[in-house]
């Protein structure tokens, strides 16, 4: 049975990809991650990276290896070059004798440049570790509050995403009548429906994972990260088959998944502006909880039973919108 | 001899209502056998088709394939029945290959070879080709080479050979007649009355949801043979032309009546047809 599963997704996936629509919509979560980069750059790394001369001083190399990302280039002109790129890479010169200089592009923040130029006394000194009372600490930097609202309303949107290209496919076996066909193969109604939900889950669980790549976010709990993904897609991939079924256009199917974003930016409009008093107002939003579990995940503060307790919110009101609409999905796919 | 196919009391309705599609419909069909559900459009035989194949919710009566009761079906069973739909239904965006080649993965049993099927029906050249970017015609042989990919036990035709050109519709029916030669049952629709006497070996009448009659084609030429007869008469200044048994449907009655009350111009009695059987059976054409 998982394998007629599989085969009906890959069938699904395969004609995805060849369809202008559903290719860009594969697509849109990239473009999406590089936009918010584009928005709030140069937060890439969450440590200090410093760009010197290759062979110049293997020892400072050493040392400097030790705290902050280290990048080795051949001459001057390209340590230059290095540093006037975009973001925040900070060149250690040698300046004739025993002597070093920083060179900056200007832009970065004095932490960053005071952090250089302590670890390059530190090590013209011959200080490490073992020598100091005081430990020299990562200078991992918060992750600012608007990245990470857009990379989680991004996260959600790419449910939205999935749900939508449910609702192609299934308009897509209503044209050419095929369910039917299917119908007369070994495969089961609960097979053929799990075959189709399986995009609805592969693209945000995908998508997802570029975006926090993309974005920067690689040292987040990713166990976390797929639960709240995979919880949130099951409201969209109903809401998929609802809309596939309903339609017979594809146009209006995708455009009718756009209900779902009234719902979605509501409630991440009043998780951030409205006061506590009014939060039960979004209560019923499963993406108003998937956002909550999304911010602690993305954080990097939020505990198992944190997550488990806000996935779980959100597959419990799932269940009940799948009991009120599976009826209506097995009988419109006869 | 061991029957593939046993029906009961069958009754369908759309509705719910009284208005049956499907009319307390009885038959039985033998293992090896070609089967012809003929009637008119409209008469109930993709109703009974599809209900017997489970596309439609049994509603009423008894059904049995290939020994499954089909109030419940059990996946297991599509593992043995094959079904060419009406109205093909392949992939539009995939190549006609890829339909085969996806559809044979879904069953459990040894299928065919792709390219064979392809071959068979005459779409070699054509396999790369998006389904959707086929013609009628082509997307019909298409599905009517699916259908076989499985070797069905049980072979359902729901009007395999309509809208297809005279060539074409003779390779298909070849395709059928080898297939069957083989020991497959086959299950055939259709309201072609040439492909029915040339193909079954009994046929079932079906107007209105009701079955008529069911005999093999030899014997019911048998019957009705010689005993038709064919007159040109003059009706309000007109010359018409028409048939009538001497055996079946109040014919004789006509016949008489006619002579009695109009100018004959000619008259002459001869072997019928399936489809004159049919109309003096059922006293219907068959459009
Ligand atoms: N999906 C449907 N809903 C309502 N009535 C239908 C449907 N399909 C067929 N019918 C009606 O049922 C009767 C039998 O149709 P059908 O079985 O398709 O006939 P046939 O295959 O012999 O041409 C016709 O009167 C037709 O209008
Ligand atoms: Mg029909």
């Amino acid at each position: 049975m998982i394998k007629k599963i599989l085969l009906l997704f890959q069938r699904d996936l395969k004609v995805s990809v060849r369809n202008f629509i559903t290719l860009y919509i594969l697509v849109v979560p990239v473009i999406f991650a590089v936009v918010i980069n584009i928005f709030s750059p140069g937060i890439n790394d969450t440590t200090v990276e410093i760009v010197l001369l290759e062979g110049e001083n293997p020892e400072q190399v050493e040392y400097f290896k030790q705290f902050a990302n280290v990048t080795l280039l051949e001459t001057i002109e390209a340590v230059e070059e290095r540093v006037r790129k975009r973001d925040h890479i900070i060149g250690v010169l040698p300046d004739g004798s025993q002597e070093y200089f920083i060179l900056t592009q200007g832009n970065e923040p004095d932490y960053i440049v005071d952090y250089v130029k302590n670890l390059t006394a530190f090590d013209h000194y011959g200080i490490g570790t073992e020598d100091s009372t005081a430990e020299i600490v990562d200078y991992g930097r918060d992750i600012p509050p608007l990245k990470k609202l857009m990379v989680n309303t991004a996260m959600i949107f790419t449910s939205i995403l999935g749900g939508m290209i449910i609702a192609l496919n299934i308009v897509e076996e209503k044209t050419d009548n095929t369910i039917s066909a299917i119908h007369l193969s070994p495969v089961s109604r609960m097979g053929f429906i799990a075959g189709k939900s399986l995009m609805g889950v592969f693209v945000p669980v995908v998508s997802a994972f570029l975006i926090l790549t993309i974005t920067g976010f690689r040292n987040i709990n990713y166990f976390h990260a797929f639960l709240m993904i995979v919880t949130s897609s099951i409201i969209s991939i109903l809401i998929g088959f609802i809309e596939g079924i309903n339609n017979d256009d594809v146009m209006n199917a995708a455009g009718n998944m756009k209900l779902l974003f009234l719902p979605l930016f509501g409630c991440i409009a009043g998780e951030e502006l409205l006061a506590d008093k009014w939060q039960f107002l979004f209560y019923w939003i499963p993406f108003y909880w998937t956002y909550k579990g999304n911010d602690l995940v993305l954080s990097n503060s939020g505990s198992w039973l944190d997550i488990i307790k806000y996935a779980g919110i959100v597959l419990g009101i799932s269940i009940i919108v799948f009991l009120v609409l599976a009826p209506r999905i097995r009988k419109g796919l006869e | 001899m061991k029957k593939m196919i046993k029906v009961e009391n069958l009754y369908h309705s759309y509705n719910n209502d009284d208005n049956y599609a499907v009319n307390d419909v009885s038959f039985e069909i033998r293992k090896g056998e070609i089967f012809g559900f003929l009637g008119p459009s409209g008469a109930g035989k993709s109703t009974t088709q599809n209900i017997l194949v489970g596309l439609l919710q049994l509603q009423r009566g008894e059904v049995e394939v290939a020994g499954y009761d089909i109030k419940h079906i059990k996946n297991k069973m599509f593992n043995k029945i094959g079904m060419s739909f009406e109205q093909s239904n392949v992939y539009g965006k995939m190549t006609g290959l890829e339909n085969l080649e996806f559809y044979r993965k879904l069953f459990d049993v040894e299928t065919r070879e792709p390219m064979e099927l392809i071959r068979m029906v005459g779409l070699d050249g054509k396999e790369n080709i998006k389904a959707g970017e086929y013609s009628k015609g082509m997307k019909h042989r298409l599905t009517f080479a699916r259908s076989m990919i499985n070797n069905p036990e049980i072979w359902f035709l729901d009007e395999p050979t309509t809208g297809l050109d005279p060539a074409i519709a003779a390779n298909i029916k070849d395709i059928i007649r080898q297939e069957n030669e083989k020991g497959v049952t086959v299950f055939l629709t259709t309201h072609n009355m040439h492909i029915a006497d040339e193909l079954c070996d009994r046929v079932a009448f079906i107007v209105d949801g009701k079955i008529r009659l069911i005999d093999s084609p030899k014997k019911l030429k048998l019957e009705y043979g010689e005993k038709l007869v064919d007159v040109e008469y003059f009706r309000e200044g007109e010359l018409v032309k028409d048939s009538f048994s001497t055996v079946a449907g109040g014919g004789k009655d006509r016949l008489v009546d006619v002579i009695r009350n109009h100018e004959i111009q000619t008259m002459h009695t001869k072997e019928a047809t399936l489809e004159e059987i049919f109309i003096s059976v059922t006293g219907r054409g068959l459009v």
